[in-house]
């Protein structure tokens, strides 16, 4: 399988702030969505970073494209297109000079696509983006993402500011930008229904290392949580848990393979895992 | 570039545009007045008041995650250094343009406003060679320092070049007390060219700093 990114063993520490992005691996094929979950803190927008370059890594390999990007590629640039959390753009600028800009500085920029995305998302064009409502300004970055033709979307946080309608829209749109098979998104995101609308995968990040990475099929169909008792928890080979977590009256257990632990397990409780739930089991469970 | 070019100009007009028009007002009040030292104020502000201007910009482009996301864009880090600096050069000339406009004017009133002809000429020099030392001296710094401390590295810097073309003239007084016009030419041909090396040195350096910074 052809990967448009491909990270490993990416490492990044920051002494001042005791935090350190430890040897993330992991990789995004061609034509497919990769959610990237974590808490605050976790290091997704400081794997982004390595991965755009903005952020100058210690050690690994980043592969964009088959090859490793430097301050030089500017060609490679072209092809990716980024949404950051919050204020993208000056505030002072208006929609029109952004698009002035972005001319300039990207040799496909479309700028009747760009016109057409401010239309469809009722975005005026002579208006401040200072005076722009938080939701009005994610569209407007979202759509000077997508307004270069891009191959890759590197989108961090872009769907928290957006309503539920307007995010249901958005959503939509990256469905439709993946139907292109070379073309791929890495999205950030804390809102996990999301995630389990269009992600193909599932990266889990805590603490500046990666968890695991997993397929939404095996998540959605393998993947269970087992509700169990403390003498039924004793009686489980370790090798079926991924992570645990003690609750008051039972033991929250991460299973690779729900169907499997039925067959082994008669008596037990397994219930589908959603990726908050996976996500809390292993930040918040232990491992055997 | 092109596109770093309109950017640094977007950046920089809303605030350009108010100090344009309270010069020209001023450059009118300047060249009706008969008041030479007004109108060596008038030149010297002109000349450092774009440039400081368009460097109180870069702070104010920092407040937002364009800083970040314009390095994601097909445009290299000394591309990005080099545009601000070529667009320091634009509003060096911009505030000669008011400044020659205003001494112009003046001169078509009331006639020739100073007392020897150099001294067009040394205003001048000392007008863009402030301009030119602050900026050599504010990118690296800002670089640096970050774009939190914008503010009072600009202020460092403007005194930093204020102090730099004051030593250097005293410097040329010490080694020539009593200057006739060929050295007083000299002096201020030197104190421009160290203004212009101090400039494009400090490119490369600003670069150089540029890249080993984390966005």
């Amino acid at each position: 399988m052809e990967h448009i990114l491909e990270l490993q063993q990416v490492t990044k520490a920051f002494p001042k702030s005791d935090f350190t992005l430890d040897r993330v691996s992991f990789s995004l094929p061609y034509g497919s969505i990769l959610g990237f979950v974590g808490e605050n803190g976790a290091g997704k927008t400081t794997t982004i970073g390595c991965v755009l370059n903005t952020i100058n890594k210690d050690s690994g390999t980043v592969r964009l494209f088959g090859k490793e990007m430097s301050d030089a590629d500017t060609a490679m640039r072209e092809k990716i297109g980024v949404v950051y959390d919050g204020d993208n753009f000056p505030p002072y600028w208006t929609a029109r000079q952004l698009s002035q800009v972005m001319a300039g500085l990207y040799a496909n920029w479309d700028h009747a696509l760009f016109q057409k995305y401010l239309e469809d998302f009722r975005l005026p064009e002579k208006q401040k983006i200072r005076h722009y409502s938080r939701g009005m300004t994610m569209k407007l970055a979202i759509a000077a993402a997508l307004s270069h033709h891009p191959q890759l979307l590197i989108l961090d946080e872009a769907t928290s500011g957006l309503d539920p309608v307007m995010r249901d829209e958005m959503l939509d749109l990256f469905l439709a930008f993946v139907q292109e098979e070379d073309h791929s998104i890495l999205l950030s995101s804390h809102i996990t229904s999301d995630l389990e609308k269009v992600a193909d995968y599932i990266a889990f990040i805590h603490n500046g290392k990666l968890l695991t990475t997993v397929s939404k099929n095996d998540l959605s169909y393998r993947w269970a949580v087992m509700r169990c008792r403390e003498s039924q928890f004793s009686a489980l080979d370790p090798a079926d848990i991924l992570a645990y977590r003690k609750r008051d009256f039972q033991i929250d257990v991460l299973l690779p393979d729900g169907r499997e632990a039925l067959r082994k397990y008669r008596d037990a409780v397994v219930d589908h895992a959603s990726i908050d739930e996976i996500m809390l089991l292993l930040v918040k469970g232990e491992r055997i | 570039m092109k596109g770093l070019f309109k950017n640094n100009l977007f950046v920089v007009y809303p605030n350009a545009k108010v100090f344009a028009i309270v010069m020209l007002f001023f450059g009118v009040f300047t060249a009706v007045v008969i008041s030479p030292s007004l109108l060596i104020g008038y030149v010297l502000l002109g000349m450092t008041g774009f440039s400081a201007n368009a460097l109180a910009g870069l702070g104010k482009e920092y407040a937002s995650r364009w800083s970040r996301y314009k390095l994601t864009t097909p445009v290299k880090r000394s591309d990005i250094v080099k545009s601000y600096y070529i667009s320091q050069i634009l509003w060096l000339l911009v505030g000669t343009g008011f400044a020659g406009a205003a001494i112009a004017f003046s001169t078509a009133l009331h006639g020739f406003p100073f007392d020897k002809t150099t001294d067009p000429f040394m205003l001048f020099v000392v007008g863009a060679g402030i301009s030119l030392f602050m900026s050599a001296l504010f990118f690296p710094l800002f670089y640096l320092g970050g774009e939190e401390r914008s503010e009072v590295l600009l202020i460092v810097s403007l005194l930093g070049g204020v102090g730099i073309v004051m030593g250097l003239s005293s410097l040329f007084n010490t080694v020539f007390p009593h200057m006739n016009v060929p050295q007083l030419i000299l002096c201020g041909t030197s104190i421009l060219a160290c203004a212009l090396l101090s400039f494009l040195f400090s490119c490369p350096l600003a670069v150089a700093v540029f890249k080993r910074k984390g966005f």
